[in-house]
């Protein structure tokens, strides 16, 4: 079907100035399906209602806004009737680029015929919409699960709550007080874990199932089949999202055999202290003496691997806590603290105070060694690195040392927390701790699964008031993601992107590589080893489109034939070598609003660069890499997230993948004869929108050293 | 390699150094921005951090014989930056004041000082004395007729012999304190210690050489709650050395050249005594001053604090109410109990040297005499401390 586009040249905020617009009007108006060309001096103001005439009266289909970024004004900009295609000509040219200068120039007008192109090979995407089903499930019934059923119970979801053992309440029922959490944080507060119970039970719309596993759990958001294995049988049930709550578990006591943890009794872990503590009596193990002097370890001390290396806050503010009990429980006694790192983050700071008021309960950060028992029964060990200097030896009746909080997520023994009936494993991807991972700075509750929220101590370690405001925070995901599933909308990071991935199937070879590099299991594989989509566990990555070696997987909006037509668009100047051309793919999490941002700061780079955006690196397929060469261009750069252990990536894998596929695309450059150097992958956070200018200019004094790509011309 | 010691923590010296007005030291996390901010402070002896958590594990020991306490002149830049508002300074004054106690000879003179309560005794001692004198000579009962001349009321002779014999008692003391603090440090020293090297810490004193780091080398943007303070105590230490030249010429001029009492106000001895009497007053108005108005940013003071001050300033006042009514005139019943509580304020400055805030004088030159010496070589954790 053929398009009837719109061409809008705006001329604000220094784009006039800078460079010619008339210019842009005419290459607009040669361009096949280019019904209207106009400009305006600021068509974000009055202006935008002659967009919607053209729309409204004319039938114009698909409009072209050569104007800011697409990051800004897009609710100006938004029409529900046609495609809107943005040409960023202000941050991306006008911002950053000498005013009225030919290359200048030759960049808005690229970026034009960019967009142009764009506009023609998009078409409106087909929403799938048959998940409709708007039941939670929860796992778990401890601080985090109770708070999540409560808070997706009250928003008026029907919630199914699972837990394993055969009471509510997690860890909240064996701890004896918590740390304050309300001012003036001076005093340990009782635990209230029955009120919780009480508030989720009371809401007609929660079922709470205890002594309860999940035995299988197949499907996607919107739809999930779940079998729950009770003691009374089996139960099937259907449930559109899935908040994992299933906390944590105590560590192995041999891997602080070190500190004599197994060895003598009088060695515990702040677990035991809590039950003592609950008894009211904090009596030494070995032979229920009276405890004089007691000291705690913060197990994040020490250089030597028994040490988890996590804890967070919670290991410390534990410490804090339990010295109080002793304090408390065990007249005229003494506390030594031993800490690697004291974490009292925020108000906590107060309770440490507090606590540091006691005279009798002495710190030091500092690591201990030796352990061992002296002739009168005490524990001894020496004390190094400390602030009190030199090396010192304390005997202590008692020598507590923190649980370690060790994530159900961890396959150790093995959880069998989910079931999951995916191709890509049973249970939730884990990070190198164990913890349900996802991209923890802009998504904490997402796991790699879909549909599937983490909270609490999956999550990272924390304590009971983190977990309930955790589980209130996954559950409230939750909600949103079976209401954008419900509207055929991907979740996040994409929110209210209607397209998904569509096979050209004649084609497929059966590779399966779309499907083994999914990060999220969208892609499950049939008996031919054909791809078949659970359309809502998608996120819109692309990945797959990127990964296809014969390239039949694309979007309506996004396709390799499209980025291939907007690659071939860029002109490139022949025989010239001041005017090189350097293609970038940036990503447009990250990479892209920092090169806005360099814009917005004014910093200047170089012109050569013709910059198209993608949804995430990984979604770069080969393929165009080596279009872009043999179409002329000096270089490529591939700006994208950073990859790797500490990945930023918002798509998990994607710049991890692309930095495989290099190979691919090093081994066409040298079955071009061409020097490898011209394609470079760079690592960009959004805040580096300082260093563009440096790692541009870089890439291009090096592509100037190599020399103009032979293939111009061709 | 030090060897290893068995931690037994005192929390009697601890809440005895708390109770000194450095309760806020528990908030002290050991971040060591005292340290980095103090103008003398170094990394291989980092004070105030350090004496903070000694006191906070209760280490007498170390706190006791380590020579930064006084090697601090109370510039108060770390009050000023600390992060937790611990305010080391305070806690280095109370070290201070505890080690003058702790280290007095003989014991009870140390306590005696520090607490209010004995004031009454410590008064009483000089009364009695010049109160035995007079009565021995009939003075108490009628006082002698005609111009006022102290030597009438109080013959130069019993005076001095009374001050010689008491002032003997005090050096002793102050001698033995001394000592006992040099031999604390001692023990606590790794290596070697170099010779003693008198003349140039004298001339250091002389000079207020370290004083005036204190005062002029302060980091950073924060003023110091007491700054400029160096100057002052110049103002002080000479006016105070003038009055001890005055009494010495006076001493000589007696008993060498008979030169009998009152000596004319033009003469140039009197001259120097009155300046240097002048000198003190206005330098300890000034440090009340600042200790009163910096109350907020540097700490309250405490009682020993006021009472060298005002002791002091008494003894100088006195002195010149004496002088002052006796020129005027204004007859013996007013000029003679001026002149005899005039005595009892100087018996109590000089006397009690080693054991009230005076004593800064013996324990500061010896911690300087043992800095020069031995270049702040690390304190270690005591071999063992008892409980």
């Amino acid at each position: 079907m053929s398009k009837k586009l719109g061409v809008y040249v705006c001329e604000g905020c220094g784009i006039g100035t800078c460079m010619d617009t008339q210019k842009l009007v005419e290459i607009a108006s040669s361009e096949n399906e280019v019904s209207v060309v106009r400009t305006s001096p600021a068509f974000c103001l009055e202006d935008s209602k002659v967009i919607q005439e053209d729309i409204e009266r004319d039938g114009v289909d698909g409009v072209v806004i050569a104007a800011c970024s697409p990051r800004v004004n897009t609710d100006v900009f938004r029409s529900d009737s046609a495609s809107v295609e943005r040409v960023n000509i202000r941050e991306q040219v006008a911002w950053c680029q000498p005013p009225n200068h030919e290359e200048t120039q030759s960049l808005a007008d690229d970026y034009l015929r960019v967009g142009i192109v764009r506009a023609q090979k998009t078409s409106p995407p087909s929403p799938y919409t048959d998940s409709h089903e708007r039941r939670i499930l929860v796992i778990g019934g401890g601080s985090a699960g109770l708070a999540a059923a409560a808070s997706a119970g009250r928003a008026g979801f029907e919630v199914l709550l699972v837990e394993e053992r055969e009471q509510l309440g997690g860890y909240a029922a064996r701890l004896h007080l918590c740390y304050p959490q309300r001012p003036p944080y001076h005093e340990l507060a009782s635990i209230d874990i029955e009120t919780s119970i009480q508030e989720a039970a009371s809401l007609p719309n929660v079922r709470m199932l205890v002594g309860a596993e999940i035995v299988e759990l197949s499907g996607q958001p919107g739809h999930y089949d779940v079998t729950i294995r009770t003691g009374a049988g089996d139960e099937q049930a259907t449930v559109g999202a899935i908040v994992v709550a299933t906390g944590w578990v105590p560590g192995d006591p041999a891997r602080h055999e070190v500190y004599g943890l197994g060895v003598y009794p009088d060695v515990v872990t702040t677990m035991e202290v809590e039950e003592m503590a609950q008894q009211r009596a904090i009596r030494r193990p070995s032979d229920g003496g009276p405890v004089k002097r007691v000291a705690f370890v913060v197990c994040d001390t020490g250089a030597d691997d028994t040490h988890l290396p996590y804890g967070g806050s919670v290991w410390s503010l534990v410490a804090l806590k339990q010295a109080l009990y002793v304090r408390d429980l065990c007249p005229d006694s003494i506390v030594y603290l031993f800490y690697g790192d004291m974490q009292t983050p925020g108000q906590h700071e107060y309770f440490y105070k507090r606590v540091q008021d006691d005279p009798q309960i002495l710190f030091t950060c500092g690591e201990i060694r030796n352990v061992r028992k002296d002739d009168e029964g005490l524990i001894v060990f020496e004390a190094d690195q400390t602030v009190v200097g030199g090396q010192m030896e304390i005997a202590v009746d008692l020598l507590v040392l923190s649980a370690d909080m060790i994530p159900t997520t961890f396959d150790f023994p093995s959880p069998q927390l989910l079931n999951l009936q995916y191709q890509k494993g049973k249970e939730l991807p884990t990070n190198k701790f164990g913890f349900a991972d996802s991209n923890f700075i802009c998504f904490p509750y997402e796991t790699e699964r879909t549909g599937i929220y983490a909270a609490g101590a999956v999550r990272q370690s924390m304590d009971l008031a983190a977990s309930a405001q955790d589980g209130t925070g996954a559950a409230l995901k939750a909600i949103q993601c079976i209401e954008r599933s419900s509207e055929g909308e991907a979740v996040h990071p994409r929110v209210h992107d209607l397209s998904y991935p569509e096979f050209f199937m004649q084609k497929c070879t059966s590779c399966g590589r779309c499907s083994q590099e999914c990060p999220f299991s969208a892609l499950e594989v049939d008996d031919n080893n054909h791809p078949v989509l659970e359309p809502n566990r998608c996120r819109r990555c692309g990945i797959c489109m990127g990964a296809c070696p014969v390239q039949i997987i694309s979007f309506n909006d996004y396709s390799v034939d499209m980025l291939s037509s907007m690659i071939n668009a860029v002109e490139i100047p022949e025989d010239d070598e001041d005017k090189p051309r350097i293609l970038i793919f940036a990503c447009e999490n990250d990479a892209y609003p920092a090169l806005d941002m360099a814009g917005i700061a004014r910093s200047q780079y170089p012109a050569c660069v013709r910059v198209i955006p993608v949804r995430c690196l990984g979604s770069v397929n080969s393929v165009l890499v080596a279009d872009a060469v043999s179409r002329g261009f000096d270089g490529v750069a591939l700006l994208g997230c950073k990859a790797g252990e500490d990945y930023q990536c918002h798509f998990i894998h994607g710049s991890e993948l692309l930095d495989a596929r290099m190979d691919n695309v090093r081994e066409t450059l040298g079955r071009l004869a061409l020097e490898s150097e011209r394609v470079k992958f760079m690592e960009i956070e959004i805040t580096d929108s300082h260093r563009i200018p440096g790692l541009l200019e870089e890439f291009v004094d090096t592509i100037k050293q190599v020399g103009p790509n032979p293939f111009k011309g061709f | 390699m030090p060897e290893t010691s068995v931690i037994k923590p005192d929390f009697e010296f601890k809440s005895q150094i708390l109770g000194r007005g450095a309760h806020d030291l528990t908030s002290c996390y050991q971040c060591g921005t005292c340290s980095i901010v103090c103008p003398i402070s170094n990394p291989e002896n980092p004070f105030p951090r350090k004496e903070m958590v000694w006191v906070q594990w209760g280490l007498t020991d170390l706190a006791m014989s380590n020579s930064s306490i006084w090697a601090c002149h109370d510039c108060a830049i770390c009050t000023a930056y600390c992060p937790r508002e611990a305010q080391p300074a305070l806690v280095m004054a109370a070290l201070r004041e505890y080690s003058i106690e702790h280290y007095a000879v003989p014991r009870v003179m140390g306590r005696m000082l520090g607490e209010a309560k004995f004031l009454p005794i410590l008064f009483a001692i000089p009364a009695l004395i010049f109160g035995a004198v007079l009565a021995g000579i009939g003075n108490l009962t009628a006082l002698p007729d005609g111009p006022v001349v102290f030597s009438k009321f109080m013959p130069i002779v019993f005076v001095e012999v009374i001050f010689m014999a008491a002032i003997g008692l005090s050096m002793t003391g102050a001698v033995a304190g001394g000592m006992r603090y040099w031999r604390a440090m001692n023990l606590r020293m790794v290596g070697n210690r170099g010779p003693v090297r008198l003349l140039p810490t004298l001339w250091t004193i002389l000079r207020h050489r370290k004083f005036r780091r204190c005062a002029d080398d302060l980091p950073g943007t924060r003023e110091s709650p007491r700054t400029p303070f160096a100057r002052t105590h110049l103002l002080a230490f000479y006016g105070f050395l003038g009055l001890v030249v005055t009494t010495t010429s006076v001493g000589i001029g007696i008993y060498a050249f008979g030169y009998l009492t009152p000596w004319p106000i033009w003469h140039p001895v009197k001259i120097l005594g009155n300046l240097s009497g002048v000198a003190v007053i206005i330098a300890l108005l000034i440090f009340g001053y600042r200790r009163i108005t910096a109350k907020t940013k540097a700490g309250e003071s405490t009682y020993s604090d006021w009472l060298f001050l005002d002791i002091l300033l008494l003894t100088t006042l006195t002195g010149f109410l004496a002088q002052g009514l006796r020129l005027v005139g204004v007859g013996g019943a007013i000029a003679y109990p001026t002149y005899f509580v005039h005595l009892m304020f100087v018996f109590f400055l000089l006397v009690y040297i080693p054991y009230s805030k005076f004593a800064h004088i013996v324990y500061r030159t010896v911690a300087m005499l043992y800095d020069a010496a031995t270049e702040n070589r690390e304190s270690v954790p005591p071999p063992a401390q008892a409980a």
